[in-house]
């Protein structure tokens, strides 16, 4: 990719003062991924992929909110009949999306520990959440803005959004999430 | 060009069971939808991209009471799928997968290693890019299971690895150290009893 220099000057510009616009969650490095483990035996892996989102930081304040939207439609495992049970299971017919709205940063030191709050799917609200591996904000070389972003995960109970279903293929009743987010400052 | 298994499977494992006694090795054929190498590296030290191979081809040969096992994936490295187009388009190219010199990619083990009769670690060798280096996958968990009477009542055995490598190891240094070297894999296979 290349950038034209009136491209990079106007961009930093507006990094310079656009303090208050979110960044906006890159689709390209930003995925839910899932394990879900059958019969107890091995672990099926599959991600979404269709999301969009934004991503509101400020580490000095220690505040943020962040929001995901997913493409419940767009699940994918590699295998169609493990895609459709978990299509089924999750009734993407009616539920077509999910949403992720996080609101409460908390820290460990300067370091963002985890990120609170309710995850839609299927219809059902339920507190979730999101505990961070890693999470950092850099000036990106290739992009010349500021990036932020990390690893998260989750541990997802199935009844609590009402998805039940799967013993055919020995779903365990929880799922892993992992979540990739990386957000580009506008 | 394609580089072969060293031997046919069959031939490998021939020779492995008939070195000891009366062993009854028991084989079984990878399930297509069961079988995946799931990969991860870091990005920017910031967040982690993924992407997997699969379903992964292979046929595995396994006597537990002599805690012995031969075993052979094959993975096609066209089909690499992260859930991006262009970044899938950009890992076949010439410096990452080679994926038209070398569509596939594999793995050949014949060191089992058990412990307190459970399955711990599988050291063989993986074959990247026309590049082998060895590689250890190490058990998460392993095991067996009966399928339904309806399903062929077969005998069903699997489990979750992981292992990981330098992909400098393999010539593909392309995007150090902003991409990381390291790469993690997950692997997930499920064996039907032939």
């Amino acid at each position: 990719m290349s950038y034209s220099p009136l491209v990079v000057a106007a961009a930093l510009l507006a990094g310079g003062t656009a303090a208050a616009a979110p960044y906006a969650i890159d689709p390209t490095h930003t995925f839910v991924s899932f394990d879900a483990s059958l019969f107890d035996l091995s672990t099926a892996r599959g991600r979404f992929d269709r999301k969009e989102g934004s991503l509101d930081f400020d580490p000095a304040a220690r505040s943020g909110r962040a929001e995901i939207e997913i493409d419940t439609t767009s699940l994918n495992t590699g295998v169609a009949a493990l895609d459709r049970l978990l299509q089924a299971l999750l009734d993407t017919e009616h539920h077509p999306s999910a949403r992720f709205v996080g609101e409460r940063f908390s820290f460990n030191g300067d370091k963002l520990a985890e990120v609170a709050g309710t995850l839609t799917l299927r219809g059902r609200s339920q507190p979730l959440v999101l505990k961070a591996t890693r999470f950092d904000c850099y000036l990106n070389p290739l992009l010349l803005r500021r990036v932020c972003g990390g690893d998260f995960e989750a541990t997802l109970v199935r009844s609590e959004w009402g998805l039940a279903g799967g013993t055919e293929v020995g779903l365990a009743e929880t799922l892993r999430l992992m979540v990739q987010v990386e957000a580009i400052k506008p | 060009m394609k580089r072969l298994l060293p031997l046919p499977l069959p031939l490998l494992l021939l020779m492995l069971f008939t070195a000891g006694a009366r062993a009854e090795p028991a084989s079984y054929v990878l399930d297509p939808e069961r079988s995946f190498v799931h990969w991860e590296v870091l990005h920017f030290g910031t967040s982690t991209v993924r992407g997997r191979f699969g379903p992964v081809a292979g046929e595995v040969s396994l006597d537990r009471s002599a805690g012995r096992g031969a075993v052979s994936l094959r993975m096609v490295t066209t089909n690499i799928d992260t859930g991006v187009r262009p970044f899938n388009s950009r890992l076949r190219e010439a410096d990452l997968l080679a994926s038209s010199e070398f569509p596939e990619a594999y793995f050949v083990a014949t060191r089992f290693r058990f412990e307190g009769g459970k399955l711990a670690e599988v050291r063989g060798e993986f074959t990247l890019r026309g590049v082998s280096q060895p590689l250890s996958l190490n058990a998460r968990r392993f095991g067996c299971r009966t399928e339904t009477e309806r399903d062929g009542g077969r005998e069903i055995c699997g489990g979750d690895f992981e292992a990981s490598f330098d992909r400098s190891d393999f010539g593909m240094t392309f995007g150090l150290p902003w991409i990381a070297n390291r790469v993690r894999l997950l692997i997930q296979v499920e064996g039907r009893r032939s």
